[in-house]
């Protein structure tokens, strides 16, 4: 039988403790279910946005109308109202003014109707695409008007048809996926195509077909269904999760990391809960010797404990419910622009059902070893004697197996590889044993220390004072803001590598092939700062004597050796670039011709500094030794080379420059005018719009992600207070004894400042030591991108930590200074 | 140029802007001239993009190599250099004539443009790039053979024309031989190039070399001809 009242008291009897286990069961509540629900509308607002880079669900790319038995089944598949479906042909052409001289190079796109089936095309007037872009019509980029004089009403001459200027192009949803253009954009209705004359034998076009399902579940199976009717391998068919692009592998590992960083919130959670449970039962202890003193046996109070934790778990899942539902509510708001109105951020009720199992597993999971241990306060316990027995018994390893087998199945079910998933639990497993292993180290370190100062050394003594949590404070305290500082500096690098990889001040218009006799005129007209890269065309030949097998080397999936390559020659690293292997760009000592690798050609072929590469330049054979091993920071579309030569191998070859400038968007149809008239060799590539519509979305993940990685933030907090109020009882204590033997308030205060100061540096440090490894980990070998440490703001991290483990220390002193001794000795007598 | 680049090639495209991006040379024409056997009769170097240079194709099937061993065959010791560069245009050929001439040519068989046609510059500047270029090369008693090329007809007629009508007019007044089409029976047929619409493949390849071929032999007999006269 249970004793309702004995739950009650224990529950009302430690009320800040149970605010903190509620709080914690209520935020791994909160997570779960937003991972659930919330996430799936993350999930598909990344998807939305990957299926508008794409403006379908598949395309059908070929270089030529398609074949008839894949003409045929897109129609019947049509027909069966299983998908719609959109041709566009996309080609350049050199269309000229109806009225006076002037011609220009344009990247036409002839679209029939239901273009594009997702995303937006921004016009100017803020019409409807449909509705402009009527027979006879014509949308174009403002570039080409200002690269022609021309205004909107104006006409045009394109093949053999004159069409007339509707509107102006502001934003085109695909024109990432196509951004490379060498001339501006312009929409041709489909019914203008026949009188055009610009297609067929002899032309060429890329020939797309554009489809959206009607059934988003039949999406691979109609991808498989059209694969099998192309029976060409001319036809490429994509669909918008399968394309391979640099933006897709930013939207996995995103959602990989929301994954990870929600299990970790709830491990953080967990953790909260463990130790707020240590915390009440080291409170309780006396009262439990008194119990079993009185003949109660372990299962009777286990159980009793059991039904506490169980009582105040089931309030912290209610908590994190209606927490969760109201989240839900706020978050429209919260992301206003960010997720689509019509998205649904309902609660599922199957989200609602997985969350709480998992949540009751996490209590019962984390609440097993407090509790198990309960057997072991000894009725001698009443005289404060209690003795710590050994913390690894073999039940201590069973329940430690089962939690870590309970993860392994939350990362399978969250990430589904078991490869990463086994990683995962590895990792953790270790986290733990590293933080312990550091945690006695700097402890035992410490305790040999006498400092002069008073209350340090009362604070280093009262470390160590028997009994006390230390130990497990200082392993769960690191072990959990090394979680959370790998967080962020995994956040960072995200960050660092995608979302700033389009910095407001990035280069937006690119000029290539500009002669080397050319440069001055040309950086004089163009009259910005601007960069230039010397380019030579080379071959890469063989490696340390080794011919490069092209055969083989093509038959690779990713970039390969046995293509042309665009070397270049400089001294300096660029400013994103870091060198990863060898001392400096190039060595001084070496008498031979030198070379900088980027570690994208150490994937593609084994390779180290020291070895040797023979390139052909332009018929000339150089073999130069790998000085250095470069790698990138980030992932934007700044220039960036394979080899890079010193200037003395191939300054002397024949090369083009290519020049990258930042340029105001206003600014660019007359400098492109002046260049084009004083250089018409140089062509210009514009990605300015390109550039502007991976900045939205860019920024917009990042709050996304910025939003779930607070809630292992505040875990993280809820973990410092249970681990502070885990100490409460010791020092309560302590003040008594010091306020008796004559110390002030102020003298207090220092010592226990002084002792959480030393709890929350030595933890902020260890964490620090273990997360730069971690993160460093994760980003290189998980998530595939460079590491950067961000020194800094690692520094302000473990401050800002220590700060909160003080603040959070002090402020459950207080009260504790605001008791008489004599209450508390009286209390003591009472017991 | 593959307008559907994956993002994750993101600069590469930008650069290697490419009717030309990446191919395999079939000889080391400066290693060989290094140790060049006596044997030759004379040297063929063949200027131009990634037609020339063999873009997309295994070493031994770009025009050159095939067209060395063709001349070969029919007993003319000739060796053909590839100093063909993927994307360059006529602009950057201009500007390595130094460079070509490096290798002390007989014979060049001049094939550009063709990139400056993709990318819609004006016919005039191909025109003067290319008769500049001759000027130099027969200034040193090289003799060249101009490879004409024709524009996709999606560019519009009007420019289609002027384009073609660069390479006769340079050849007449330099009084070159000339191609009529490099890519004669090749362009346009998806059956004999590669899937970018514009790259022949191997068996494209053959053709070229069936086209080139008389008009080199037509340049290697003048060439000798001046020889043996002076």
């Amino acid at each position: 039988m249970l004793n309702l009242r004995f739950i009650g008291r224990q529950i009302t009897g430690a009320k800040r403790q149970c605010v903190v286990f509620v709080l914690c069961v209520a935020l791994s509540m909160v997570t779960l279910v937003s991972l659930g629900s919330f996430s799936r509308s993350v999930q598909s607002s990344l998807l939305r946005d990957a299926r508008a880079l794409h403006a379908a669900d598949l395309i059908v790319h070929a270089h030529a109308p398609l074949p008839a038995p894949l003409q045929g089944r897109i129609a019947s598949l049509a027909g069966q109202g299983e998908l719609l479906s959109a041709r566009y042909w996309d080609f350049y052409s050199v269309v000229q003014k109806a009225t006076g001289e002037g011609t220009l190079l344009c990247d036409l796109k002839v679209v029939e109707p239901g273009y594009p089936f997702y995303g937006q095309l921004l016009l100017a007037s803020g019409r409807p695409f449909s509705q402009v872009l009527t027979p006879g019509s014509l949308v174009v980029e403002q570039a080409l008007l200002d690269r022609l004089r021309l205004r909107v009403g104006d006409a045009l001459r394109v093949g053999n048809a004159t069409l007339t200027i509707k509107d102006v192009l502001l934003q085109e949803p695909d024109r990432p996926v196509n951004f490379f253009a060498l001339g501006p954009r312009v929409f041709i209705p489909a019914s203008d195509l026949t009188s055009l004359g610009l297609l067929g034998r002899g032309s060429r076009a890329d020939y797309v077909t554009l489809i959206k399902v009607a059934h988003p579940d039949r999406l691979q199976a109609l991808l498989s269904a059209l694969r099998g009717a192309a029976g060409d391998s001319r036809v490429r068919i994509e669909s918008y999760r399968s394309a391979d692009s640099r933006v897709k592998r930013f939207f996995d590992n995103l959602l990989f990391f929301l994954n990870l960083s929600g299990i970790f919130t709830l491990l953080l959670a967990g953790f909260g809960i463990q130790s707020t449970l240590f915390a009440l039962l080291k409170e309780q202890e006396r009262t439990i010797a008194v119990m079993k003193a009185l003949g109660a046996r372990s299962r009777f109070i286990i159980g009793h404990f059991l039904a506490v934790t169980l009582v105040l778990g089931l309030l912290g899942t209610l908590a994190g419910l209606s927490a969760s539902l109201a989240l839900q509510g706020l978050l429209p708001w919260l992301f206003r622009g960010l997720i689509p109105a019509r998205v649904t951020l309902g609660v599922s009720g199957w989200a609602v059902a997985e969350a709480a199992l998992i949540g009751l597993l996490v209590v019962l999971l984390f609440t097993a070893l407090p509790l198990y241990r309960l057997k072991e306060v000894k009725p001698r316990a009443i005289f404060g004697k209690e003795e710590s027995g050994g913390f690894w018994s073999r039940s201590t390893w069973v329940i430690a197996g089962t939690g870590a087998l309970f993860f392994l199945a939350m990362v399978l079910v969250r990430i589904k590889d078991l490869k990463t998933g086994s990683y995962f639990v590895l990792a953790l497993a270790l986290l733990i044993l590293v933080a312990y292993l550091l945690a006695v180290g700097v402890l035992r370190f410490l305790k040999g220390r006498q400092p002069k100062n008073l209350p340090l050394r009362q604070a280093l003594k009262g470390l160590f004072r028997p009994a006390n949590a230390s130990r497990s404070i200082v392993v769960t305290l690191s072990a959990a803001l090394a979680v959370i500082f790998a967080i962020t500096l995994v956040e960072r690098n995200l960050d660092a590598s995608f979302i700033e990889s389009f910095p407001p001040g990035a280069p937006n218009v690119f000029f290539i092939d500009i002669q080397p006799a050319q440069k001055a005129a040309f950086a004089a007209s163009l009259a910005v700062k601007a960069d230039y890269y010397p380019i030579v065309r080379g071959t890469v030949s063989a490696v340390n004597g080794q011919p490069v097998d092209a055969e083989k080397e093509r038959e690779s999936r990713g970039d390969n050796l046995a293509r042309e390559f665009n070397l270049t020659y400089r001294h300096d690293l660029l400013a994103d670039e870091r060198i990863v292997s060898g001392k400096t760009l190039f060595r001084r000592d070496w008498p031979q011709e030198q070379v900088s690798v980027l570690d994208t050609v150490v994937k593609m072929h084994k390779m180290q500094v020291g070895d040797f590469i023979s390139f052909r330049v332009q018929g000339v054979p150089i073999r130069a030794r790998i000085a250095s091993v470069r790698t990138r920071t980030s992932s934007g579309l700044a220039p960036y080379f394979y080899f890079v030569f010193p200037d003395s191998v191939l300054a002397d070859a024949p090369q083009t420059l290519f020049c990258a400038a930042r340029i105001d968007k206003r600014q660019i149809g007359a400098v492109q005018n002046r260049i084009v008239a004083g250089f018409p060799n140089v062509s210009v590539i514009d990605l300015t719009q390109t550039m502007t519509l991976f900045g939205q979305i860019m920024e917009r993940l990042s709050t996304i992600v910025r939003f779930f990685t607070s809630f292992s933030i505040a875990a993280g907090v809820l973990i410092v207070v249970s681990s502070v109020f885990a100490t409460r009882y010791a020092r309560l204590q302590e003040a008594v004894y010091f306020t008796i033997l004559g110390a002030r308030r102020r003298f207090v205060l220092a010592v226990f400042a002084a002792e959480n100061l030393v709890l929350g540096a030595v933890s902020g440090v260890i964490a620090l030591v273990i997360s730069q490894i971690g993160s460093l980990v994760i980003c290189r070998q998980g998530l595939d991108m460079s590491y950067r440490a961000y020194p800094g703001q690692s520094l302000l991290l473990v401050l800002a930590t220590t700060l909160l483990v003080v603040c959070v220390g002090m402020a459950a002193s207080f009260s504790i200074l605001r008791q008489k001794p004599v209450t508390f000795l009286r209390e003591q007598a009472d017991e | 140029m593959t307008k559907t680049t994956p993002l994750s090639r993101l600069l590469l495209p930008l650069l290697a802007i490419s009717l030309l991006a990446g191919c395999q040379k079939e000889k080391e024409p400066a290693a060989e001239l290094a140790v060049a056997p006596p044997a030759y009769q004379g040297t063929v170097v063949a200027v131009g993009d990634s037609l020339t240079a063999g873009y997309g194709v295994p070493e031994g099937d770009a025009y050159p190599a095939r067209l060395e061993a063709k001349l070969n065959q029919a007993g003319y010791r000739w060796r053909v250099v590839n100093a063909g560069i993927s994307g360059e245009t006529s602009s950057g050929a201009l500007s390595r004539i130094d460079w070509i001439l490096r290798l002390k040519p007989d014979i060049v068989i001049l094939e550009t443009g063709a990139n400056d046609g993709l990318r819609g510059v004006d016919p005039q500047l191909t025109r003067q790039n290319i008769d500049r270029m001759a000027a130099e090369l027969q200034a040193k008693d090289v003799l060249v053979v101009l490879a004409g090329m024709q524009m996709m007809r999606n560019l519009g007629s009007d420019y289609v024309e002027r384009f073609a009508a660069i390479y006769p007019a340079v050849a007449e007044k330099r009084h070159l031989i000339l191609i009529p089409f490099f890519l004669a029976n090749v362009a346009g047929d998806a059956a004999l190039n590669q899937a970018d619409g514009i790259h022949p493949l191997a068996q494209g390849y053959r053709i070229v070399v069936e086209t080139v071929y008389p008009y080199l032999i037509q340049a290697i007999k003048r060439k000798t001809a001046g020889k043996q006269g002076r």
